[in-house]
């Protein structure tokens, strides 16, 4: 079980508050503390397309990790983010 | 590369640390340490609205209460560059020889058989 294959590699990464993240795997540690490189966080809605914010390079706290899953560069590059409409992720609530 | 790694190489880098309320933090990193408990120095921060700003000199921040911190995009070559450097002084360091690998060359020398 590690990160280690995803390394240098794009991957989506979402957090604890719903933020959808892309960018390139350049470090983890122990704690899935994450470095990312090249992010862009893809913001998500309902009745507009897919707005994609240049963010630069990232350093996330494992803590806030909830998921981090490889890119299919074929598909993504493929797909119109404009024409994708979608609820954005809410966050997490605890309690 | 481990993220501790590109944190300690930050030091004396503006950064933006956001925090999990949502509270944002803009200033020069100090020094941080394991926990990545940091002090930042010269700090806008900003209510999680984003509306309403403080200016503080000095401030210190508790590494849990962060979500992410973004830095600046050359530090991720710099360190790279460090890391590949310090590897090759390494190499060199250690025996630094050049030829075929450990060990003598096979046969040949008959002067050992007498």
């Amino acid at each position: 079980m590690s990160l280690q294959g995803y390394t240098d590699r794009r991957v989506l990464l979402v957090l604890q508050d719903g933020r959808a993240i892309v960018g390139v795997l350049v470090g983890f540690d122990q704690k899935s503390n994450i470095v990312l490189s090249d992010c862009k966080e893809r913001v998500y809605s309902a009745d507009e397309g897919v707005e994609e914010i240049p963010l630069g390079l990232y350093l996330v706290k494992g803590e806030m990790v909830c998921l981090i899953g490889e890119i299919d560069e074929a598909i993504d590059s493929s797909a119109d983010l404009s024409t994708i409409r979608a609820e954005p992720i809410p966050p997490i609530r605890y309690g | 590369m481990l993220p501790l790694s590109l944190l300690t190489a930050a030091q004396n880098k503006p950064m933006l640390v956001e925090l999990k309320n949502g509270e944002t933090l803009n200033g020069l990193l100090i020094n941080c340490d394991n926990f990545m408990n940091i002090t930042l120095r010269e700090v806008y921060q900003t209510n999680p609205d984003g509306d309403r700003f403080w200016k503080l000199k000095e401030c210190y921040i508790r590494g849990s209460t962060i979500k992410y911190l973004r830095v600046p995009d050359n530090l991720l070559d710099a360190v790279k560059d460090e890391q590949n450097r310090t590897r090759d002084a390494n190499r060199s360091s250690r025996g630094g020889h050049t030829g075929p690998g450990r060990g003598a060359p096979r046969g040949g020398n008959f002067l050992h058989t007498i």
